[in-house]
């Protein structure tokens, strides 16, 4: 297999000690090539040209941030906003480019000059207001998700075509992102290691005040510093909106983490004063080989988090490991000591071997027969128990069918998704389902799939610019007239009515926004008295209808864009829900369908997850076998309240 | 061997550490109610011999004995229930605690399952009054001077019924008055019945203090001696060689004024401060500790700012608080607090000597690290700083060699008036006298020195003039020549007055 090669190509070389050597003097590296091993053991799929450059492509937005905070981190700092300046300066190119009509390439230094900006304002809190790096940058993390979703007004932007080219390939074959990185790369380690600014990273987090008196003025180094961290954060936007096609206020949020993870995977303190771009890369990579070869391996996206964690925890383990093995060896030159750290090391090594091929092995549970059809389903998240439904639905159906199911969570994350796509149409599934993060952004993983001739089914949420074989849906905004209908029909057409909207960025939120609007206008009688989001989330519906309490005492009734965020409303009403405050909901999930026994939610305009999950597996499968499908497959919508709640079940 | 007052012996005592010998067959005893000096360079192994008697350390061979009876020290609970305490050059106090909670840290009196703290703080005041120390026990830690902090670290080891005291360079931090007080307190242990094992590089300490002294060489003791031998004798002990001299100053042509420093002032801290120092010149700078003497200096240099008053750098007046002005005149700094503040202790040698130049080094934005790396070479050799390589941590030199490192890089710099604070603290004697050496060859290359130092022999030995600070003033300025150790603390403890001041102004000719 290939890896024998990789192992007798190095040790051709004649320096097995010089290999034995850089993996010691590089526990990230050393866990990096035990990952690829195992799991090019445990996959067929694995180890393919195709599937390598997926890795690549997939771990260029994250390691692109991460020699940003490199920087950062070296000179004893931290830098929380990558993620949000991120998003922030891929929305100001695209919002520039495409709607204030900016020349592209004036809109391209706009996107990353937001980067700069964002950059040094971080440095000035920090070098002269005196701020903790850990506090000013969270304030930027806000700063700039609320600015990217500010300009957007929430919704994504189509990313002008020229730039899009970023997130093509070159030649057919070579991904762009992967060339951006490698020179975002070479840029990082030349910087680090040859200039004035590098090297004065180094000082600067190796013992401030020292260098400060050597001369070095290290209140405008540090503003250079968290401005580079910032251009390199506008270059990641760029090359995550160009794979999208489409600039996301939400695009990257929590990649800060990621970002930092790969920092210290690659062997960086967070103490400051040591670091590397080459390790800031190889912990990139193990993050992306990680989440590669875990879709691979169908492993559950729950468990995938788990598997994730514990790798970070052993490798920054393997390092600290070696590193003291290292201490000691720089005195050594064979004494005792040093062989029993050696062996420790290597122990070590084992150890995480085993339990990565263990774990995987174990979690995988048995897919290997070939003969079943192997299908992939990507949900926008589990979060909700709306898509845990669909997942149910979907699962169910496969089994009676017999078809080989993996499904994956990209965590309402675009360009997870985007990744989850390319893994599974480079493994070479029967048919793909999809249910898009983002209708725009999954445009372009749909091509690619289209182009290997693998049916894609889309569930929940239509994709655009792209051609699925079938759209298995509820209609939306059809569901939010339905739901606006039925609140003004109970108040008697008239009365004050709040609306809790869904995550800002997402086509359900503004698409059931949209419905409420539409079923609203028969009724000139409902006052609208506040719109607010709350996230779908039940905790954010509690707080926010609580706070709009105080503000309208009067409400008569809410109209909430999901279940969640009703029965978070209907808590803060209390005994005022279904007595003097009517509250309706959306989704019919199982918590919605028992408030709505109760009487405390008056109704829930229910979609059927579990239906739209075995539809949509059902379409799949025929699609496979080629059999004709229909374009749209509607799942009907109905209002469920005290008096059909009982006949009626997801 | 069953000596009824012995508390502690140790014999053949070896430890290696990966490449390196540590210890090689080191004997030592301790009686009941004496004070046994440890002597020996840095290096030598001393701290090693104290961190198996507190634990940290286990040793390969050898044995331990406590009462006669062979023990094994595991850790700092082991060394406690032994009665061993040890008190380290870096306290070990929390901060932002109180002074009674950290003497008590960990074995807090408790009632109910709370911390009682009226008992705590009351047996804290006793212990506190033991050593004669005005703290209050509610006091922060963090509000403490260093002195008095000493004092808090021997409560500490009082409370915990210590019958063995172990004290690593407890003199090195404080003034000579605080110096007398410390020792007051040590005899009055000594005469309680406790053994103190004590570590100094201060030979005149020996006399005033010890009974006995073992000096360690290179991982071996290599004798043990009555306090009272002469001072050369334990110098040849303890370097295996004579040192001719102890502060080998060769006066230089005195040229013109480099640095001259007028009316400096920051309210509260000090007061009209002049001075001036000339080309080939060594002053020195003396005083108790808080007298305000590194608050000059480093006002001097740039790092902190000034109210009032002039810097001038070969007549050019300087920009206040800014480094880079000063460093551009040619002033360098070689700070008290020397891996606080002169080291990047996890960087190499060779980017610590670079830390100055590297600014001079960049072209575009690039650093030409091929030149850095030549310059370093050089100054590292002419240094004689010893090291594995240039590429070796500056955080496992030596504390001389440490020093050396700092130096260093302002000699690469062509700094034309170095201001030494502290230079030779916590460093031994060998490497004090190449220390010395370089200064000479400072000045004879037509270099200013500004030295500021607590060790009176040391500034009497090696200054050309001594300036004295008192209360945040310049108490009086004395000739090399007319300089004794009565005359300058005459000054450090006097009250300098503003009109004092004008009258000294007035005497000092050139």
């Amino acid at each position: 297999m290939a890896t024998d090669t990789l192992k007798s190509r190095a040790g051709a070389s004649g320096a097995p000690g010089g290999l034995r050597r850089l993996l010691l003097d590089n526990g990230a590296l050393t866990a990096l090539i035990v990952l690829v091993i195992a799991l090019s053991a445990l996959s067929g799929d694995f180890l393919t040209t195709d599937n390598l450059l997926n890795i690549g492509v997939q771990a260029a937005v994250t390691a692109i941030l991460a020699f940003g905070v490199t920087f950062v981190i070296v000179s004893a700092g931290i830098d929380l906003s990558v993620g949000s300046v991120a998003a922030l300066s891929a929305t100001v190119l695209a919002w520039s480019a495409t709607q204030a009509g900016v020349p592209v390439a004036v809109a391209v230094l706009l996107g990353l000059g937001t980067g700069v900006v964002a950059g040094l304002v971080n440095g000035f809190l920090i070098a002269y207001g005196k701020l903790p790096p850990f506090i000013a940058t969270l304030a930027m993390l806000s700063v700039g998700r609320g600015l990217a979703l500010v300009i957007s007004q929430g919704s994504p932007i189509a990313f002008p075509g020229s730039v899009s080219h970023l997130g093509d390939t070159l030649g057919g074959w070579l991904p762009v992102p992967v060339l951006v990185m490698v020179v975002m790369g070479l840029i990082a380690a030349l910087v680090l290691g040859r200039t004035y600014i590098g090297r004065s990273m180094y000082a600067i987090g190796g013992n401030e005040e020292a260098a400060r008196l050597s001369g070095l003025r290290v209140r405008r180094q540090k503003l250079a510093i968290y401005a580079l961290s910032g251009v390199f954060a506008a270059v990641a936007g760029v090359v995550l909106a160009s794979r999208l096609s489409s600039a996301q206020p939400q695009a990257a949020d929590g990649y800060e983490l990621d970002a930092i993870a790969a920092v210290v995977i690659g062997g960086a303190s967070l103490a400051g004063g040591t670091g590397k771009a080459s390790g800031t890369l190889i912990g990139a990579l193990i993050l992306a080989v990680l989440r590669n070869g875990l879709n691979l391996l169908s492993v559950s996206a729950f468990w995938q988090q788990v598997v994730i964690g514990v790798v970070i925890a052993l490798a920054v383990l393997l390092d600290t490991v070696r590193r003291k093995a290292g201490a000691a060896a720089v005195t050594t030159g064979g004494a005792p000591g040093g062989r029993g750290r050696q062996a420790a090391t290597y122990a070590l090594a084992a150890v995480v071997t085993v339990a990565v091929v263990g774990a995987t092995s174990f979690l995988h549970g048995g897919s290997s027969s070939s003969t079943t059809p192997r299908m992939g389903l990507s949900l926008s998240t589990l979060n909700n128990p709306f898509f845990v439904q669909i997942r149910a639905g979907a699962q169910a159906e496969a089994e009676k069918l017999g078809v080989d199911l993996t499904v994956t969570d990209a965590q309402n994350d675009a360009s997870q998704q985007a990744n989850q796509l390319q893994n599974f149409t480079s493994s070479g599934l029967g048919a793909i389902i999809v249910n898009p993060v983002d209708s725009d952004a999954a445009g372009n993983s749909v091509k690619a799939a289209d182009k290997a001739r693998i049916p894609v089914i889309a569930v929940d949420r239509g994709v655009n610019k792209a051609d699925v074989d079938a759209l298995v849906a509820s209609d939306n905004v059809a569901g939010g007239e339905l739901a606006a209908r039925t609140i003004a029909e109970k108040l008697g057409g008239k009365g004050r009515i709040v609306i809790l909207q869904g995550q800002a960025g997402t086509s359900a939120a503004r698409e059931r926004a949209q419905g409420f609007a539409n079923g609203l206008k028969a009724y000139p009688g409902v006052q609208v008295l506040a719109q607010q989001p709350a996230d779908f989330d039940r905790t954010k519906g509690l707080d926010v209808m609580s706070n709009l309490l105080q503000a309208h005492p009067d409400v008569q009734g809410v109209i909430a864009a999901n279940d969640e965020m009703a029965l978070g409303a209907v808590k803060a009403l209390g005994s005022k829900a279904g007595t003097s405050v009517q509250v309706v909901g959306f989704d019919g999930t199982p918590d919605g369908l028992t408030a709505v026994k109760s009487g405390t939610l008056y109704a829930s305009v229910a979609q059927q997850p579990t239906q739209l999950g075995r539809i949509a597996v059902d379409n799949a499968l025929k699609a496979v076998q080629g059999k004709k499908v229909e374009s749209t497959v509607k799942v009907p919508v109905k209002v469920v309240t005290k008096d059909n709640v009982a006949g009626f079940s997801g | 061997m069953s000596n009824p007052d012995e508390l502690l012996r140790i014999e053949g005592v070896r430890k290696t550490f990966p490449g390196v010998v540590a210890l090689d067959g080191v004997d030592f005893d301790l009686c009941r109610g004496e004070v046994h000096v440890l002597l020996g360079e840095n290096g030598a192994g001393k701290s090693t011999l104290i961190k198996m008697l507190s634990g940290a350390h286990t040793p390969d061979a050898g044995r331990i004995l406590v009462d006669g009876r062979e023990v094994r020290v595991h850790g700092a609970q082991d060394a406690a229930r032994l009665g061993i305490a040890t008190i380290y050059q870096e306290f070990n106090l929390v901060p932002d605690l109180t002074v009674a909670e950290n003497i008590f840290l960990g074995r807090q009196p408790r009632r109910f399952g709370m911390i009682d703290r009226k008992r705590m703080e009351a047996e804290a005041e006793i212990l506190l009054a033991r050593v004669g120390v005005h703290v209050s026990p509610r006091a922060r830690v963090r509000e403490l001077g260093i002195a008095r902090l000493q004092m808090v670290e021997i409560a500490k080891a009082l409370s915990l019924d210590a019958r063995v005291l172990i004290m690593d360079e407890p003199t090195a931090v404080l003034t000579s008055e605080e110096v007398d007080k410390l020792f007051g307190i040590v005899r009055q242990l000594r005469a309680d019945g406790v053994g103190i094992v004590f570590i100094t590089h201060h030979l005149e300490e020996i006399a005033a203090l010890g009974d006995r002294v073992t000096v360690i060489r290179d991982g071996r003791s290599v004798g043990q001696v009555p306090a009272s031998t002469p001072e050369d004798e334990l110098v040849r002990l303890m370097v295996g060689r004579s040192i001719e001299q102890q502060y080998p100053r060769r006066r230089a042509d005195r040229g013109a004024a480099l640095l001259s420093v007028e009316g400096l002032t920051r309210d509260g801290v000090f007061h009209d401060v002049d001075f001036e120092v000339h080309a080939g010149e060594v002053v020195g700078i003396a005083g108790l500790v808080g007298a305000g003497r590194t608050e000059v200096v480093r006002a001097v240099f740039g790092a902190d700012p000034y109210d009032d008053g002039v810097v001038k750098v070969s007549g050019d007046r300087l920009k206040r608080h800014d480094v880079n002005a000063a460093m551009a005149a040619g002033i360098g700094l070689v700070p008290e607090d020397r891996k606080g503040q002169g080291l990047v202790l996890d960087a190499s040698v060779e980017e610590n000597l670079g830390l100055v130049t590297m600014r001079a080094a960049t072209r575009s934005g690039f650093v030409d690290r091929k030149a850095q790396h030549v310059a370093a070479e050089r100054m590292a050799g002419q240094l004689g700083v010893r090291m594995a390589g240039l590429g070796q941590q500056v955080r496992t030199l030596s504390g001389g060699n440490q020093q050396k490192v700092v130096i260093g890089k302002w000699l690469l710099a062509d700094t034309k008036v170095l201001i030494l604070d502290e230079p030779t603290r916590g460093i031994d004697v060998g490497a004090k006298v190449e220390i010395y050496q370089l200064i000479n060859e400072l000045t004879a290359a037509g270099a200013a020195v500004l030295m500021i130092s607590s060790d009176l022999p040391e500034v009497l030995g090696m200054s050309d003039r001594v300036l004295v600070m008192a209360q945040g003033r310049i108490a009086g300025e004395l000739r090399a020549a007319d300089a004794t150790q009565d005359a300058v603390m005459a000054l450090a403890v006097s009250t300098p007055t503003a009109e004092k001041n004008t009258a000294k102004e007035a005497s000092r000719g050139h």
